[in-house]
C-alpha cells in the first residue's frame, strides 16, 4: 500500500519539521511514507481570491503527484479540504476530473488518517505541559475533524489540556484576507491571542500551519512566550523524549 | 442614512471607523456572544438539529425551485381573502405603490413594524419626502430612526448603541431627561408610540413567511408592535420579498422551529401571527383594507444561478452574523448595505446587478465557514463569497496588482523544480531582513501582516531538500505494521473500491 | 351561571352568523371612487402578475408550473410526528415554558374559580376597566357580579363603541384560547366578531382561559389543522402568544411589556 505525503507548500518551505514529525511517527508504526516531489501547492491562495485558471495550474501538480497513491496524508485540514474543490475546478477536463474524484476520496488530514483509518489514538507520547488546542476552521467545520485531535491529546501522558475560550472562532488568517484586510485580520488574531493568554497554557497546538503561523506571529509580536506546535510535532517530541 | 451606513468608501475605510470604536466592538461582542450561546442552548435542547436543518433546507429548496407555482398560488389565495396584491420589480416600483396607497388614503402618518425589505427599498425616506410621517415601532428600529441610521444587525438593529447613547437620543425626543435605565427608556417608547398607533392612518409590516395554500402572511416578533400595526390602523401594507413563501402551515412548523431558535435562542417568539386577509365585516378591529406588495428588487437574478439560488432560502435569522468573526470586529455598518454580516456580504452584491458596485465586500471574509455551520437552512455562504470573488476577476474587475501576483504564483507552482528553486533563492533574498529568525519589516505586502505579527522565515532546508536523507534514515530500520492496522487500511481501500463501482461519479468523499 | 358540566364548546366558538357576512372583506363597503381606485389597482396587478410569474419561470429555465408539484419534505421530520406527552407532562411543560419567559400559569378546576381569581387580581391591581371577549366562557366568569364597581365590557357587544380605544384603556383583557402547545409554551387565540385581536393585545394585563383539553404537545398540532380547514374558513387573525411582550433591543437587556401586555396569565381550566 502506497501512503503518500502531501506536504503543502507552507510546511515544505517554512515548517519542514512538521513533515519530518509525520514521517517519523508513521514510520514507527510501520508506515513508510512516500513523497512525490512533483507536488507544489494545492492552489488555495488563488482559488479563494477568485483566480481559478491559476489554481488549476497548481492543482494539476497535485493531481499528477498522487495518481498512484492509495492514501494521501497532509498536515493541513485546509489544504485537504481544498482537494474537495478539485472536481468542481476540473469539471470540463474529463481526464483530470477522474483524478480529482479519486484524490478527493483518498486524501486525509493527518489526525483523520491516524484515528479514522489506522485506528490509532495512543501514540505512546508523554508531554508534561499545559496545552490548549485551536481547532482550525476548515478542518473542524468543513471536514468535521473534531474528536480526532482530542482523542490523540487525551492519550498523551502528563499533558494537561485546557479549553480555549471561543476556540471555534477563526484566528483571522484566511490566506490573502490577512494581507488585503490587514486591520480586520489583525483585530481577529489579537482577540485569538487574548483568549490563548487567558488559558495560561504553555503550548498552543493545532492542525494547520497557516493558522499557527498567524497566531505565532502575533504572539511573538507581543513578546509572548507560548510555544506554538503542530500536533504531529507535539506527538513526535512526546515520543522522542520517552 | 448616516455616513457610517452608506455605501460610500470601501469596506476597509468603513471597517476602520468601527475598528477604532471600542464601544461599538464591545457592544457587538457582548450581544452576539449572548445570541450565539442562546442559539447553541436552544438547538441542543430541541435535539436532532441537523435533521431539522436539513428539513428546513429541503422545504426552502423545493419552494424556490417551484417559486412561480407557489407564489402564484399565494397571490390567488390572498386575493380571495380580500387582499390587494401588487408586484414590484424594484425599489422604485415598490415605493410608487406605497405612495399611491398613501395618497389615496390621504395618510398623515404610517406606523411600521420591523421590515428589512422596507429598509432595502428606503421607504421611510420616500414617505418623509412626501410629508408623510413614517414611524418605526420596533424599539431598536425606533432608536436608529432617531439616530438617522440604518440597522446594523438583521434582528437587533441598534446592536451598536449603548444605553447612554440611547438615553440621549430618547431624551432629546422626549424633551426631558430620561435616565439610562432600560425599563424607563422602553416605557417612554411604549407611551409615545401608543398614541402614534392610534393616530396612524396606515400600518406597514414586513413578512417573515407567506403561506401559499391559504394566502396567509406570518409575522414573528417579541414586542407586540407588529400585532399593533396589523390591528389598529385602518389600512395595512405589507412589503414582502418574493421568496418569503412556504407551501403550508405544516411547513411553517419547521420554520417556526428554526427561526426563533437560530435568531435569539427562543423556543418561539412571544408573538407569531398568521394574518389571512383584512378584518371581516363583523369584526371590530383589524385593517379594513390590506395590501401586500411582492418585491423582486434583484431576487430573481439568483434564480437559475446554480451558485447563488440558495441565497433565496435565507430566513433572515441573523445567526450567521452572530458567529461571524469579522462582523464581531467591524459591526454591521461596515458592510455598507441594508444587510450585514456574511449574508449581507453575499446578498448586497447579488441583489445589485452592476458588477462595478460589487465593491470589495466579498473580500472581507476569512472564509472560515462559521456562517454555513450556523445557518438553519445550510446556505453555503463561504462558497458563495468565493464565487463572487471569482466572478469579479472573470469580468475584469479584479485588482490589477493582485492579478499579476496570481499569475506569478501560477508560474511558480506550475512546476516543482521552479518552486524548489524559488525557495532556495528566497532563503538568500530574505537574509538582510531576518532578525532573531523572524522578519519584522513593515514594507510592501508585509506591512499589514507585520503591523500585527512577526513574519516567519523560510527554513534553512526545505522539506524536499531533506527528503532523501530522511527517507533513507527511516527505511534503514523498518518497523512492521500492526496486522490490525493493516487490516483497517485494506478495509478502507476495499470500501473505496466498492463506492467507486456503485457510484457513477467515481470517488466519493469519505466524510 | 357556571355550567361546569359542559363549560366549553368542543370547537373554537364562532359567532352565529346566518349570512356568513363575517367572511366578507370590509373594503366592499367603501364608496364608489374608492372602489374604482381599487379596481384599477386590481387590473394593473393582474396584468403584472403574469409577467412576474413568467419571469420567474424564465429565470428557472423552464415553462411555468401550473400543477401542484410533489412536495416530499412537507412539514416536520417524521420522528417529530409521533412525539406526544401525556396530560400531566403537557401541563408541566407548558407551565415551565410559559413561566420561564415571564408568563404566569395557574390551574383552576372551574370557570367559577377562575372568575374568583380574576376578581381578586382586579382588586389587587385596582383595575378600573376590564374588556373580555364576548363568549359564554368569559361570561361564566360572572365578573360583572363579582366586581360591581369595575367597568366590564364584552367585546363588540354594541356597535357604537370605539372598541380599539376601549381595549387600549383597559387594565385587563380576558380571552379564550383556541389551543395551546406545551412544547413551546404557546397559546393560540383567533379573531372573530366577538373575539377582538385587541383584547389580548392592548390592555396592560392579559388573562387567557385555556380549557385543559385544548392543550397539545407540539406547535404543529395547532398549525396543521389550518391546512385542512380550507382557506375560506380561516379567521383573519390567528395569534400565537408565548408570554408577555418583551424586548432586548437595549444592550440585550430584557425589558417586559414594550407594546403588548407586560403581565400575562394563562388559567388552565379543568
Amino acid at each position: 500500500m502506497k501512503v503518500s505525503l502531501f506536504i503543502t507548500c507552507l510546511s515544505d518551505a517554512i515548517y519542514p519539521k512538521v513533515g519530518e514529525a509525520m514521517v517519523r511517527l508513521l514510520a514507527a508504526h510501520g508506515i513508510q511514507l512516500d513523497f512525490p516531489p512533483v507536488q507544489t501547492c494545492c492552489g488555495q491562495p488563488s482559488y479563494n481570491s477568485g483566480y481559478w485558471d491559476e489554481t488549476r495550474t497548481a492543482a494539476r501538480t497535485i493531481l499528477k503527484a498522487f495518481q498512484s497513491s492509495d492514501f494521501v496524508v497532509s498536515p493541513s485540514g485546509s489544504c485537504t479540504y481544498m482537494i474537495h474543490h478539485y472536481p468542481e475546478l476540473f469539471k470540463d477536463e474529463p481526464e483530470y476530473l477522474a483524478l480529482a474524484h479519486e484524490l478527493e476520496s483518498k486524501t486525509y488530514e493527518f489526525t483523520q488518517f491516524l484515528v479514522k483509518v489506522l485506528g490509532i489514538t495512543d501514540i505512546g507520547a508523554a508531554f508534561p505541559y499545559k496545552v490548549t488546542y485551536h481547532p482550525s476552521c476548515h478542518g473542524s467545520r468543513l471536514l468535521g475533524i473534531k474528536d480526532e485531535p482530542i482523542a490523540l491529546l487525551n492519550h498523551v501522558q502528563g499533558l494537561e489540556l485546557v479549553p480555549l475560550p471561543f476556540a471555534e472562532d477563526c484566528c483571522g488568517f484566511g490566506g490573502t484576507f490577512a494581507v488585503k484586510m490587514a486591520d480586520i485580520s489583525g483585530a481577529m488574531v489579537t482577540e485569538k491571542v487574548d483568549h490563548i493568554k487567558e488559558t495560561e497554557a504553555e503550548v498552543l497546538v493545532g492542525l494547520d500551519m497557516a493558522c499557527l503561523m498567524n497566531i505565532a506571529g502575533n504572539l511573538r509580536h507581543r513578546g509572548e512566550q507560548v510555544r506554538v506546535m503542530h500536533l504531529a510535532e507535539l506527538l513526535y517530541e512526546g515520543v522522542s523524549v520517552r | 442614512m448616516n455616513p457610517a451606513s452608506s455605501t460610500r468608501g470601501t469596506v476597509k475605510e468603513r471597517a476602520d471607523i468601527a475598528l477604532n470604536d471600542d464601544f461599538l466592538r464591545n457592544a457587538v461582542r457582548f450581544t452576539t456572544d449572548r445570541l450565539r450561546s442562546g442559539k447553541k442552548v436552544a438547538s441542543t435542547e430541541h435535539g436532532n438539529w441537523e435533521e431539522w436543518r436539513e428539513r428546513g433546507r429541503q422545504i426552502r429548496l423545493h419552494t424556490i425551485a417551484h417559486l412561480d407555482y407557489y407564489l402564484n398560488l399565494f397571490v390567488e389565495n390572498a386575493r380571495s381573502n380580500g387582499v390587494h396584491v401588487h408586484f414590484a420589480d424594484n425599489a422604485v416600483e415598490a415605493t410608487d405603490i406605497v405612495m399611491t396607497i398613501a395618497r389615496q388614503k390621504e395618510a398623515q402618518s404610517v406606523i411600521k413594524s420591523k421590515s428589512m425589505v422596507s429598509e432595502e427599498v428606503h421607504i421611510n425616506q420616500a414617505l418623509e419626502l412626501s410629508g408623510i410621517e413614517a414611524i418605526e415601532s420596533d424599539l431598536g428600529e425606533y432608536i436608529i430612526q432617531l439616530a438617522g441610521e440604518g440597522p446594523s444587525h438583521i434582528v437587533i438593529p441598534a446592536i451598536h448603541k449603548n444605553r447612554y447613547q440611547i438615553a440621549e437620543l430618547l431624551s432629546e425626543d422626549a424633551g426631558e431627561t430620561l435616565e439610562p435605565d432600560t425599563t424607563i427608556l422602553a416605557g417612554y417608547v411604549r407611551r409615545k408610540l401608543r398614541q402614534k398607533f392610534l393616530e396612524a392612518d396606515i400600518g406597514m409590516t414586513g413578512c417573515n413567511f407567506a403561506i401559499a395554500e391559504t394566502g396567509s402572511m406570518v409575522l414573528f416578533e417579541n414586542e407586540g408592535n407588529a400585532r399593533m400595526v396589523t390591528t389598529v390602523p385602518k389600512t395595512q401594507i405589507t412589503l414582502m420579498g418574493m421568496e418569503r413563501i412556504v407551501p403550508s402551515w405544516a411547513d411553517l412548523e419547521v420554520m417556526a422551529t428554526l427561526l426563533p431558535r437560530s435568531a435569539t435562542g427562543q423556543r418561539l417568539t412571544m408573538y407569531m401571527s398568521g394574518i389571512t386577509g383584512p378584518k371581516r365585516t363583523v369584526d371590530a378591529d383589524g385593517p379594513e383594507e390590506m395590501h401586500i406588495i411582492i418585491v423582486d428588487n434583484g431576487r430573481s437574478q439568483q434564480l437559475g444561478d446554480p451558485e447563488f439560488q440558495e441565497l433565496l432560502n435565507c430566513i433572515r435569522c441573523g445567526a450567521c452574523l452572530n458567529v461571524c468573526p469579522v462582523y464581531r470586529q467591524i459591526g454591521g455598518h461596515s458592510y455598507g448595505g441594508t444587510y450585514s454580516g456574511p449574508i449581507g456580504a453575499v446578498l448586497t452584491p447579488a441583489l445589485n446587478k452592476n458588477v462595478a458596485e460589487w465593491d470589495d465586500i466579498a473580500s472581507a471574509s476569512s472564509l472560515c465557514g462559521a456562517c454555513y455551520e450556523a445557518c438553519p437552512v445550510k446556505i453555503p455562504l463561504h462558497d458563495m463569497l468565493v464565487s463572487l470573488r471569482r466572478r469579479k476577476v472573470e469580468r475584469g474587475h479584479g485588482d490589477k496588482l493582485e492579478a499579476l501576483g496570481m499569475r506569478g504564483f501560477a508560474t511558480l507552482m506550475a512546476n516543482s523544480k521552479r518552486f524548489a528553486l524559488a525557495m532556495r533563492l528566497g532563503k538568500i533574498a530574505q537574509k538582510p531582513f531576518v532578525h532573531n529568525s523572524g522578519i519584522h519589516l513593515k514594507l510592501g505586502p508585509l506591512k499589514g501582516w507585520n503591523t500585527y505579527r512577526v513574519a516567519p522565515t523560510l527554513a534553512n532546508h526545505s522539506f524536499r531538500d531533506q527528503w532523501k536523507e530522511l527517507s533513507a534514515e527511516t527505511a534503514a530500520q523498518p518497523k512492521t505494521i500492526d496486522p490490525a492496522v493493516r487490516q483497517r487500511m485494506e478495509q478502507v481501500l476495499a470500501d473505496r473500491q466498492h463506492n467507486k463501482s456503485t457510484s457513477r461519479t467515481g470517488g466519493e468523499s469519505h466524510e | 351561571m357556571s355550567n361546569t358540566n359542559q363549560p366549553f364548546s368542543a370547537k373554537p366558538p364562532v359567532v352565529p352568523n346566518p349570512e356568513s357576512s363575517h367572511l366578507t372583506p370590509d373594503h366592499e363597503q367603501h364608496d364608489s371612487s374608492q372602489a374604482d381606485w381599487l379596481d384599477e389597482l386590481e387590473q394593473k396587478s393582474k396584468a403584472k402578475q403574469q409577467t412576474f410569474m413568467n419571469h420567474i419561470a424564465d429565470r428557472l429555465q423552464r415553462p411555468r408550473i401550473q400543477e401542484a408539484p410533489k412536495h416530499p419534505f412537507r412539514g416536520a421530520p417524521e420522528i417529530w410526528q409521533d412525539f406526544n406527552w401525556n396530560e400531566a407532562e403537557k401541563i408541566e411543560k407548558f407551565t415551565k415554558h410559559f413561566t420561564e419567559v415571564g408568563g404566569n400559569v395557574l390551574r383552576m378546576q372551574t370557570l367559577e374559580e377562575a372568575g374568583a381569581f380574576i376578581a381578586e387580581q382586579s382588586r389587587l391591581l385596582n383595575a378600573q376597566y376590564i374588556v373580555r371577549q364576548q363568549l359564554p366562557e368569559t361570561e361564566a366568569l360572572t365578573l360583572e357580579a363579582r366586581l360591581p364597581h369595575v367597568q366590564i365590557s364584552a367585546w363588540n357587544s354594541h356597535t357604537e363603541e370605539a372598541w380599539k380605544a376601549r381595549a387600549a384603556e383597559a387594565d385587563i383583557g380576558i380571552v379564550l384560547a383556541d389551543g395551546a402547545a406545551a412544547y413551546t409554551g404557546t397559546v393560540m387565540v383567533t379573531s372573530s366578531a366577538s373575539q377582538g385581536r385587541s383584547v389580548s393585545l392592548l390592555p396592560t394585563v392579559c388573562i387567557v382561559l385555556l380549557p385543559i383539553e385544548r392543550l397539545q404537545t407540539r406547535l404543529g398540532e395547532l398549525l396543521i389543522p389550518w391546512d385542512s380547514k380550507g382557506r375560506e374558513n380561516l379567521p383573519a387573525g390567528i395569534h400565537f402568544i408565548s408570554g408577555p411582550s418583551r424586548s432586548s433591543d437595549i444592550e440585550n437587556e430584557l425589558t417586559i411589556g414594550v407594546h403588548g401586555p407586560g403581565i400575562v396569565y394563562t388559567l388552565l381550566i379543568g
